[in-house]
């Protein structure tokens, strides 16, 4: 494995608990030369340049970053926002907290070059409200950055004024949601807005906002350092490009966050995280967070990156890829997915308020041996009613998980519906936690 | 002039202005977009998904109200399989947790639920009802005077939050709670009362908001709907009057953007109510031991005529109006006056409290209890420049100055108004002649000479001026009680005995002459008026 870490570079090997990357730290392993770099650039090239590296986005729709900073327009009466997706609620991912604890100067810097490059004049950090010291990591180092200059009046002396704060949420999966996001940046309830109009023209309050995950703008430093060129040839193809962070969970040795080009297969994950749990078989995968589509065992070899596992039906998502093996009940683990987007729909919309309760409401049942004949079908017609009519991706995420099970793993929901309860019989007693 | 884009929806081609709504747009091409969440005067959402649409080039469904049509030639289709689909599975969504209690509701018979289920539903269930979401103890909420809330019924299309928000600004309601446990609520320590509450529950289609006034008074399919006009103050707002058999049951707001818009006050709401009290009906003389007569309408009219020459010849006789007086009856009242040779005569004055009913245009302001004085000035029903006002009139009978008084009541009944008060009506009664049209037993008819019963402004048609001095016809709603004649009628029939040869007798005779003498009335026609009224040239004060 010759592959040496971008984003993990200077966290790989901390142990657990570790103080973050400290500003001196940071800089004397060449931190902030990016953001030198880009200072000495025109705004246009740096956009120019992150597009030419290919970046998608790693929050989880995987727009390409510099296109999304072309569309911020360049006269404006408004000021400019980056808000930077620090709510990381995707369930299954962990990699933001890792990069926030261990390095959080990175992302301030990748920060600071968007918000130069778009023009921002103000930056601010939504974190979940979970995140309580992964905040104070940030405030801390933010404070650390003012003081050294890199923040503030003039970043390192070259006359851009920036301002970066810490926004922390309450904890609502749909405030990762972008427009959700900003509802609640603006002091309101969480719940994502009609687009159009986009952020990029009318985000927070009112004003075009460009708005990236965490370890994209980490991506952002190296890029302006090495060069688009660098970038890109990491990974699949031209259009899956850098390193990717893959939170690796559930039956297997060693969970974690490991970094590897965009495009690692799940049988190398298995290989860095020790193999699966006890050695047992694998059963089943989601690649990308709770809201994609299971994978079944034999899709281990695919590329994990964008492309490939939308072809296989998935999505890369988060890159939270959750292991299961043969002694799960796959009902079960759907069940409560569903029963987690339906807790956290905001109500507002139709399909996503109805079609994430019924579809937990369906599961539920059929874990509990009361399934019906034909509930397999129902949820397969349910989801297709959920899919791309809702407001916002919340409800699609639903479908995800649930549409795979009812189509991809239809014997095992026969199984529970025929014999009246759940075959997996070492389970613990099925709890009603409704 | 703004731009005009050509759209095609379902093969129908029409134009619209850059950035009309899909929603709207349709209407014009004859084509319905079932929604609930969107209303034209509230702020966008796309929360119900009901609108979604197939557009040409765009991957997946669209919804309608989002959607603004902003380039020329863009083919839409509502009638499509995609969007039928949706449709259903949105219906299904909505159903899943709705009580179905239609039986019991309010709602039923006017309820979106109902309609679109009709259209665009299935006729079978897919979900079990064991498992339907309820609010227990959520049933019948009072959210304030008004407004009564079953959180059971409601599809959070959250219309009452945002009017709440955006149209009154008091912002009593918000959306509580998450995912399908999401609900409507007053916030805490707070409750729904604003001039404008009863609103929310025209607005809310379905029946989660009921009107306390309406709860449980009537089957909607039984309600006989006319378009008429509030009489609760000046500002003149366009209603729909709503009877069962001759018995109003509720006014509602019938749009006119000009004027109310799509809302209506709580207090003109409830101003129908004033029409169950007790009636006259027949003409009745009071003698001089407080004993009253029925009389026919012959006898009424002739002893009103000979009371009033013997009156005009012995000295003075005054001419006065209050309440929903419309402007033809003013111009009968005038008519009358210059035949009594009278200048003193006039509209009651009544200020009443400050209203505003929100309008794209800033709104339409009422502070006046009488809701057509500005019609009657139109009428020349105004003092001459040697008369009396209507105050000095008053004073007069009571002072002994006139010997006899000609009162037309359109008022509401029982209300405190100037001819309510003991004092006025203690000196009427020693007064000379006191005669009195109106339409209610009121303290004011005990304590006159003679009474002829006319119709109320529901059992009569005519023309009302508001406040923005807009001239609105509203037509008969209800037949008048036997007995009772409208105001007109009675007016035309008293001028014949003075003018024999007046013709006019019915509202648009009595129009047309109105029309004839002034000039900003010139060539209409009272079946022609405009539907959204006619803004008059003069400010009437």
């Amino acid at each position: 494995m010759s592959y040496e870490p971008v984003l993990l570079r200077r966290s790989a090997g901390a142990a657990p608990g570790a103080p973050p990357v400290g500003i001196g730290a940071y800089r004397d392993d060449g931190g902030y030369e990016g953001l030198a770099k880009a200072l000495t650039m025109a705004p246009a090239e740096i956009i120019e340049e992150v597009k030419a590296s290919g970046l998608r986005g790693r929050g989880g729709a995987g727009f390409p970053a510099g296109v999304k900073w072309s569309f911020i327009p360049k006269e404006s009466d408004k000021p400019k926002y980056l808000v930077c997706n620090a709510d990381e609620s995707e369930p299954g991912t962990f990699k933001d907290r890792l990069l926030i604890e261990t390095d959080p100067h990175q992302l301030l810097e990748g920060c600071a070059i968007c918000c130069y490059a778009v023009g921002a004049p103000v930056c601010y950090i939504y974190i979940r409200g979970e995140y309580v010291r992964q905040a104070e990591i940030l405030e801390s180092a933010i404070r650390e950055a003012y003081q050294a200059g890199v923040l503030g009046e003039s970043v390192l002396g070259k006359g851009f004024k920036l301002d970066m704060r810490v926004h922390r949420g309450a904890g609502a999966y749909i405030c990762g949601e972008e427009t959700g996001m900003l509802e609640s940046l603006e002091g309101r309830r969480g719940q994502p807005r009609v687009k159009p109009p986009f952020p990029a023209i009318i985000g927070a309050f009112g004003a075009p906002t460009v708005i990236n995950n965490v370890e994209t703008l980490c991506n952002v430093p190296h890029i302006i350092q090495r060069g688009a060129d660098w970038f890109a040839g990491i990974g699949t193809d031209e259009r899956n490009t850098g390193p990717k962070l893959y939170c690796i969970s559930g039956h297997v040795e060693k969970p974690g966050v490991y970094e590897f080009p965009i495009g690692a297969s799940l049988d190398t994950l298995l290989e860095a995280a020790g193999g699966m749990l006890a050695g047992r078989a694998l059963k089943a995968f989601i690649p990308g967070g709770a809201s994609a589509a299971l994978l079944p065992a034999d899709k281990s070899h695919l590329p994990m990156d964008f492309d490939n596992l939308a072809k296989a039906g998935s999505m890369l998502g988060s890159a939270a890829v959750v292991v299961m093996d043969e002694t799960t009940c796959l009902v079960r683990s759907v069940y409560r997915l569903a029963k987690f987007f339906a807790h956290e729909s905001c109500g507002q919309c139709t399909p996503c308020r109805e079609g994430t309760n019924w579809s937990q409401l369906v599961l539920g049942r059929i874990e509990k041996g009361h399934g019906r004949p034909g509930d397999a079908e129902l949820l397969v017609r349910m989801t297709a009613n959920m899919s791309g009519t809702a407001l916002c991706a919340l409800a699609d995420a639903c479908v995800g998980p649930v549409r795979s099970l009812a189509q991809n793993f239809r014997p095992e929901i026969e199984e529970h519906i025929n014999s009246g309860r759940c075959p997996l019989p070492y389970r613990r007693v099925f709890e009603e936690t409704a | 002039m703004p731009d005009l884009l050509s759209l095609t929806i379902d093969g129908r081609t029409i134009e619209v202005e850059a950035g009309t709504n899909l929603v709207d747009a349709s209407l014009k091409a004859g084509v319905q977009i079932p929604h609930y969440c969107y209303h034209p005067r509230l702020s966008v959402v796309g929360q119900c998904r009901m609108c979604l649409v197939k557009i040409d080039g765009v991957p997946k469904l669209q919804t309608g109200c989002t959607t603004q049509v902003m380039k020329d030639g863009m083919t839409v289709h509502v009638d499509h399989d995609e969007v039928k689909t949706a449709q259903e599975g949105m219906m299904e969504f909505l159903l899943i947790n709705h009580p179905l209690d239609c039986p019991i509701c309010d709602q039923a018979g006017e309820c979106g639920l109902q309609d679109y289920s009709f259209k665009h539903g299935q006729a079978f269930s897919r979900f079990s009802y064991e498992d339907k979401r309820t609010y227990p103890g959520k049933e019948r909420i009072p959210l304030g005077p008004s407004v009564v809330l079953n959180m059971n019924r409601c599809i959070q299309c959250t219309r009452c939050v945002r009017f709440t928000e955006e149209i009154t600004e008091t912002g009593e309601l918000g959306f509580f709670q998450r995912g399908s446990r999401a609900e409507i609520g007053v916030f805490p320590g707070n409750e729904l009362d604003n001039p404008l509450s009863t609103c929310v529950v025209d607005i809310c289609p379905v029946g989660a908001l009921t009107s306390t006034e309406f709860r449980f008074a009537e089957r909607v399919w039984y309600l006989d709907k006319k378009p008429s006009l509030c009489t609760g103050c000046d500002a003149g707002c366009n209603i729909t009057l709503e009877h069962r058999r001759e018995n109003i049951r509720r006014y509602k707001p019938r749009l006119n953007a000009e004027v109310n818009d799509h809302w209506m006050c709580d207090y003109g709401r409830g101003t129908f109510r004033a029409y169950s009290e007790p009636r006259i009906t027949s003409p009745e003389r009071r003698n001089a031991r407080g004993e009253t007569r029925a009389l026919s309408w012959a006898d009424g009219l002739s002893s009103a005529h000979r009371a009033l020459t013997q009156a005009a010849s012995m000295g003075r006789v005054g001419v006065l109006a209050r309440g929903a007086t419309t402007t033809e009856e003013a111009y009968l009242l005038r008519r009358l006056a210059d035949a009594l040779g009278t200048g003193d005569r006039g509209v009651l004055h009544e200020p009443g409290p400050e209203r505003t009913i929100p309008n794209p245009n800033g709104g339409v302001r009422g502070n006046e209890l009488t809701p057509n004085r500005r019609g009657a000035l139109l009428a020349g029903l105004a003092p001459t420049d040697t008369g009396t006002d209507p105050n000095g009139i008053l004073e007069g009978a009571v002072t002994g100055d006139h010997s006899a008084l000609l009162i037309f009541d359109g008022g509401a009944a029982g209300k405190d108004n100037a001819l309510s008060r003991q004092s006025v009506l203690e000196a009427l009664r020693r007064a000379g002649t006191v005669i009195v049209l109106g339409w209610a037993r009121t303290a004011l008819v005990d304590a006159a000479d003679l009474a002829l019963p006319i119709a109320t402004h529901a059992e009569t048609a005519g023309t009302l001026v508001n406040s923005q001095s807009r001239l609105q016809r509203f037509e008969r709603a209800i037949p008048a009680p036997a007995g009772v004649r409208s105001g007109v009628e009675a007016l035309a029939d008293l001028l014949r005995f003075f003018e024999p040869d007046f013709g006019a007798a019915t509202v648009a005779e009595v129009f047309a002459l109105l029309a004839s003498e002034i000039s900003s009335l010139a060539g209409t026609d009272f079946d022609q008026l405009p539907a959204n009224g006619l803004q008059l040239e003069e400010r009437l004060g």
